[in-house]
């Protein structure tokens, strides 16, 4: 009894183990830069507010950025609907570049369209 | 990848609200815990815990839960991919994830032609024929735990 208990016990271990791994990467901004980023652009492709993350595209300096916004439900209550923001308009973005150089990808925390805010992250400056 | 993300499943994925895809997401979860659930046990019993039980008393249980979660993962899953297909391609993740789930599946076929395994339903095994069945066990629980961390992972690439 005594070794299936402890059996038991290395596998919850494992189990938790395993389970913890993810938490600490996507979802959260490991794989961004720490500094702040600012872009300015036109839309290219307006806020789609599909599964796992609302994305959109900015297009600037001839480059065709890749924006991830927060999950679709967290995006529409800062009130960034798809059909907002018409493609073309110029908007300013502000978040955190991806760490690769190479990736024109940026996770998004405000957008600001004609003067307003979307602040789909209200909880990080 | 373009050809599942343009199809009817990827634009009812996509515009049929802000919950859609947590929803799957989560059924997908369901499905894959309920199998790795009972594929679990199953494999810890192959390789010689719990001895006491009669193999088939396990056996019987979960290999039904098993194929009813795998169903649910399976159906659940080409959903979460049609989403944003083109975003996959590319992602080592999901090649490791399909390869080792094909692995898992070609395990099971294997292990349902086994003459042990066909034999234990009626008769108490011999030491080699369970010792041929630990290794289906093994490698069973090898491919799943690779499928499911690497699944895991393909988020975060």
């Amino acid at each position: 009894m005594h070794s299936r208990l402890s059996l038991c016990i290395r596998f919850s271990i494992l189990a938790a183990s395993l389970a913890a791994l993810p938490a600490s990467a996507h979802h959260g901004w490991a794989g961004n830069s720490d500094d702040e980023f600012e872009l300015t652009g036109t839309v290219e492709r307006g806020v789609s507010l599909a599964g796992p993350h609302a994305t959109m595209q900015l297009r600037a300096d001839g480059k065709v950025w890749d924006l991830t916004l927060a999950p679709p439900a967290r995006t529409q209550r800062a009130g960034l609907k798809e059909g907002i923001i018409p493609v073309g308009a110029t908007v300013t973005i502000h978040g955190h570049r991806n760490r690769d150089a190479n990736r024109l990808e940026v996770k998004t925390e405000r957008v600001i369209w004609n003067g307003r805010t979307f602040n789909v992250y209200p909880d990080r400056k | 990848m373009a050809w599942l993300e343009g199809s009817t499943l990827g634009h009812v994925m996509r515009e049929s609200g802000v919950w859609t895809y947590g929803c799957v997401n989560l059924v997908h979860i369901l499905g894959v815990s309920t199998l790795f659930g009972s594929v679990l046990i199953l494999d810890l019993r192959l390789l010689g815990l719990w001895r006491n039980i009669a193999l088939v008393a396990i056996s019987k249980p979960t290999v039904r839960v098993a194929a009813t979660g795998f169903i649910i993962a399976a159906i659940s899953g080409p959903c979460l991919l049609a989403t944003k297909a083109t975003e996959y391609v590319g992602n080592p993740f999901l090649y490791i994830k399909f390869s080792a789930i094909g692995l898992g599946i070609l395990n099971v076929i294997v292990l349902s032609t086994l003459s042990a395994w066909k034999q234990h339903k009626t008769r108490e095994l011999s030491a080699r024929e369970q010792s041929r069945l630990a290794v289906s066990g093994g490698i069973s629980l090898a491919c799943w735990l690779t499928a499911i961390s690497a699944g895991r992972m393909i988020g975060y690439w």
